[in-house]
């Protein structure tokens, strides 16, 4: 789309970058008024980050691959930084990397939050970040071949997947204390998580001295899918599915990232209603962390207290979207359902019940005498590690740091909204739960306010058409932080790029951190306390220790013998 | 008993009818050990608004049956390069201790299986040996997290026998005696005529709440379950135990729950005396209804704990055990020597 000179927002970055770097910056384009696509040379790519990322107030939001060489020849790898200085914007800092030649600097030694996504690159492109001190891979599993490589476009069908060659794990987990220490292995079962992630706890009896952690037990493989095989319409649902309790977070951000990339304008009623459902999302969801958290500190009452409050909030959503979770209400240009009057009376009346009991719950909470000495000065992010990592979510404004999507890129219907931007300095524990808390209860003005100030209009916009290889973000804050999403359009009416990346992602690389200093007991409270999503187990390994053998059984063979009940593979 | 004698002879006549006399102290025991996991399901489901077990039988009451034939049922897993031995001596060890104690309690002033003089001496020595259990459990699953619930077991054994110790020399120094029947008889008369008022709970209220919260420790009951840390360590010191190799710990820290819930009755609220005056006729009168009220009420306080309090991390139980517990009693026990040595003592 094309953005004019007046309206584009973030241009004292690029200027800032055309007289620091010069000829180093290629091309800046704008995608909407405030975001903006610089093309850089390569051998820049880390000055420019740093400079960004440090200087000038930007976090790195997401970074990832793409593989461009239909297009231009080149591979691109692409920094999406969120700048939150004196102007709001987002800069995205593109570098291209020749085919036969497929490295990059890596800017992880400047800014540590580019770890994981440079990990992601190497796995996913085989592009490899020079310099990356972390050379184990992330997503794919240890006995994956060297040279498949699964986003690649002439790499491997969606559905292709390379047989299991090994039944051990091989993954070494970096253990940086100086003492001896035993490890304590913290999944990837275990029962405060219902998702698979493995946590190694290196502990000096209950002292936790470092840890390190691995997920991607169940990658999904879904922006493969969703660019293989889905239509523009169909990402939307497929994208609710990302995520089990913030679905719509998701999808609002896919859609929103396919309309700015095609310029479209989604009617305000919409874009309203879309608000109301992403707040019902956060009802629901922060209920659920703070019962959870008073699970994990041994509290059942206050844990039971909250589900069943929580049932208020999941009848608000059947009320709203006519299911339990608010998916599939999106599509592309607005939403598939409307609000009705008796709807939005009964929601109302809901909302209002809520604040009464969850007050009460709160207050009941915050006054258990020993809830405060289990979460205080627990599970510190130190601001620096915070600044230099990037997280998201009530984890980042616990740590002194106010953002928030929903504040610094307006979105949806947030321009009109009343709501508050809570931070706390105690950067523990205890703060995050008081920050969800009080966001719940801004939740429920929103709700309130929105409902009562619907603009009319229709809403669902039509008739408009997809141009190929437009691109632009999509963003919208999560219960627990920012869901961003870079769609980029294809010509055969699919998308040639999606890269989905959930607020946990984020928050993941800074755990270790946290968890440094403290006790086992209070580990799983600290990896709740980030509002953890991880994703279902594909294969099962058997462990026969007294013949010391042990055998892998492939998912198919186990539903084979959930059809015929016929020789259990597990015998 | 005579019988027996009779037919049997002296000596085989009363060892059988000592035999008779565990049984019948035993056997309600584990049937009131049953009940009692079916009265904590139902009072803590309404303390968070749920119904509790209510599918087996009518009101759910044969929920406690179900478990233990489910139980006894269920295969004991031997973990592959756990001590085998010691594993299975575990269970023993932490349930002998809970049933031998019951030997010297008394339920009125005369049933009681044996009366002896130093029947608080057997009881403590008795009750802290059950703490081997649990560390021998936790060593012979050959598992982390059951080692971690093993050694947080041993950590709080420490902090807590020395505080409960302290608060029963508290009660012996008033009593003068280590019996448990004259321990109560004591109760009964004092300076408010042996009503409620002089119970030991209130002369000695810091003791009676020192011992109360230890007690709570003593049998790893929430919010001092660090032990076994459900949501941090899976199951602590029983992880790897199933069947009923798993169910002998259950009936362990039940009976030891209703131990400590007997013993504080005895210690603090004047066993079988009754609250009421004389002339109240059988409400009036010392009986077992009324130390198994006492019981009831105390036990009740368990359940209402556990639903109340987030758990403690070990830590922090250490602190309370150290740092403040054995202040209290060290204190309390000069202060109240001073005051029977005074002329406002109570105790003359």
């Amino acid at each position: 789309m094309t953005v004019s000179e007046q309206t584009k927002v973030g241009q004292n970055y690029v200027d800032g970058l055309r007289e620091r770097f010069g000829a180093a910056i290629l091309d800046a384009e704008w995608q909407t008024a405030d975001q903006v696509t610089v093309t850089i040379k390569l051998g820049s790519l880390p000055d420019v980050v740093e400079w960004l990322y440090y200087k000038q107030g930007g976090w790195l939001s997401v970074l990832f691959g793409n593989d461009e060489r239909p297009l231009n020849g080149h591979f691109a790898v692409y920094y999406v930084l969120s700048m939150e200085g004196i102007v709001k914007s987002w800069v995205v800092v593109r570098a291209l990397v020749e085919e036969h030649r497929p490295e990059f600097p890596s800017v992880t030694p400047r800014v540590p939050a580019a770890v994981w996504g440079e990990r992601e690159i190497r796995d996913m492109y085989g592009l490899v970040p020079v310099g990356l001190p972390d050379e184990r891979r992330l997503v794919l599993p240890d006995d994956w071949p060297d040279d498949l490589h699964p986003l690649r476009k002439d790499a491997m069908a969606y559905n292709q997947r390379p047989a299991p060659t090994s039944d051990s794990e091989t993954y070494t987990f970096v253990n940086d204390a100086t003492g001896s220490t035993r490890d304590v292995p913290l999944g990837p079962l275990h029962i405060t998580s219902d998702e698979p992630g493995h946590f190694r706890l290196f502990v000096d009896g209950e002292d936790i001295v470092d840890a390190d952690y691995r997920m991607f037990y169940v990658h999904r493989g879904m922006e493969k899918l969703a660019e293989t095989r889905m239509g523009y319409d169909e990402v939307t649902f497929l994208s609710d599915r990302v995520c089990g309790i913030c679905g719509f977070t998701h999808s609002v951000a896919y859609s929103s990232a396919v309309e700015n990339a095609l310029g479209l304008v989604v009617p305000p009623r919409a874009q309203a209603i879309r608000s109301v459902f992403l707040e019902v999302e956060r009802l629901h969801s922060h209920l659920l962390n703070l019962g959870l958290a008073s699970h994990f500190v041994g509290f059942d009452t206050g844990f039971m207290q909250f589900f069943r409050v929580r049932e208020k909030a999941m009848t608000m959503a059947e009320l709203l979207t006519g299911a339990r979770k608010t998916y599939g209400m999106n599509l592309i240009g607005g939403v598939r359902r409307d609000i009705m009057k008796a709807e939005r009376t009964r929601t109302l009346a809901l909302v209002a019940e809520l604040r009464v009991e969850v007050t009460q719950l709160v207050d009941m909470l915050l006054s258990t005498p020993n809830l405060r000495q289990r979460t205080a000065g627990v599970g510190i992010l130190d601001k620096k590690v915070a600044r230099d990592f990037s997280p998201v979510g009530p984890l980042v404004r616990a740590s002194g740091f106010k953002r928030d999507v929903r504040a610094d890129h307006v979105y949806a219907g947030y321009a009109s909204l009343p709501f508050d931007v809570h931070t706390e300095d105690s950067c523990d524990v205890l703060g995050r739960v008081l920050i969800r808390a009080r966001e719940f209860f801004d939740s429920l003005s929103i709700i309130e306010y929105a409902l009562d100030n619907l603009p009319a209009g229709p809403v669902l916009l039509e008739g408009f058409h997809y141009r190929p290889h437009q691109f632009a973000l999509g963003f919208a804050e999560a219960p627990r932080g920012e869901d961003i999403h870079w769609a980029m359009t294809g010509d055969n009416q699919k998308l040639y790029r999606w890269r989905c990346r959930a607020p946990t992602y984020a928050n993941w690389p800074p755990l270790r951190y946290m968890l440094r200093g403290n006790t086992v007991s209070d580990a799983p409270l600290i990896v709740a306390s980030i509002d953890p999503c991880y994703s279902c187990t594909d294969r099962v390994t058997l462990v026969d220790v007294k013949k010391n053998k042990s055998t892998t059984v492939p998912y198919k063979e186990i539903e084979r013998y959930g059809r015929e009940r016929k020789d259990s593979p597990l015998k | 008993m005579e019988l027996l004698q009779s037919y049997l002879g002296t000596q085989l006549g009363y060892v059988i009818w000592t035999l008779l006399k565990i049984v019948v102290i035993v056997a309600p025991m584990m049937l009131a050990v049953a009940y009692l996991t079916y009265a904590e399901r139902k009072v803590i489901g309404y303390m968070q608004v749920r119904i509790g077990p209510n599918r087996v039988g009518p009101l759910g009451l044969l929920q406690p049956i179900a478990d233990g034939i489910k139980l006894l049922m269920k295969e004991i897993i031997l973990p592959a390069k756990s001590s085998k031995g010691l594993f299975l001596l575990a269970p023993i060890l932490s349930i002998m201790p809970a049933l031998a104690a019951w030997a010297v309690v008394p339920f009125t002033d005369h049933l009681v299986l044996a009366n002896t003089n130093a029947s608080l001496l057997y009881i403590m020595a008795i009750t802290s040996m059950g703490v081997y259990g649990v560390i021998i459990a936790g060593w012979a699953g050959n598992s982390k997290y059951s080692f971690l619930g093993g050694m947080r077991s041993a950590a709080q054994i420490v902090s807590y026998e020395i505080a409960m110790g302290f608060a029963l020399v508290g009660v012996l120094m008033v009593s003068g005696s280590l019996n448990l029947v004259e321990i109560v008889k004591q109760q009964g008369h004092g300076f408010a005529g042996g009503s409620i008022l002089s119970w030991n709970w209130l002369p000695l209220f810091p003791l009676f709440l020192v011992y109360l919260i230890s007690g709570v420790a003593e049998t790893n009951r929430a919010p001092f379950d660090v032990a076994e840390g459900e949501s941090e360590i899976v199951a602590g010191f029983h992880v790897e135990y199933s069947g009923m190799a798993f169910a002998i710990f259950f009936l362990a820290e039940y009976a030891n729950m209703i131990l400590v819930s007997a013993m504080t009755s005895l210690m603090f609220l004047g066993g079988w005396l009754s609250p009421f005056p004389a002339s109240w006729g059988w409400l009036g009168a010392g009986s077992f209804f009324w130390m198994a009220a006492k019981m009831s009420f105390v036990l009740f306080c368990f359940l209402w704990f556990r639903a109340t309090f987030p758990r403690y991390r070990y830590d922090q139980i250490m602190r309370l055990g150290w740092k403040v517990f054995i202040p209290v009693t060290l204190v309390w026990v000069v202060v109240l020597g001073a005051w029977m040595m005074s002329p406002v003592s109570l105790w003359n």
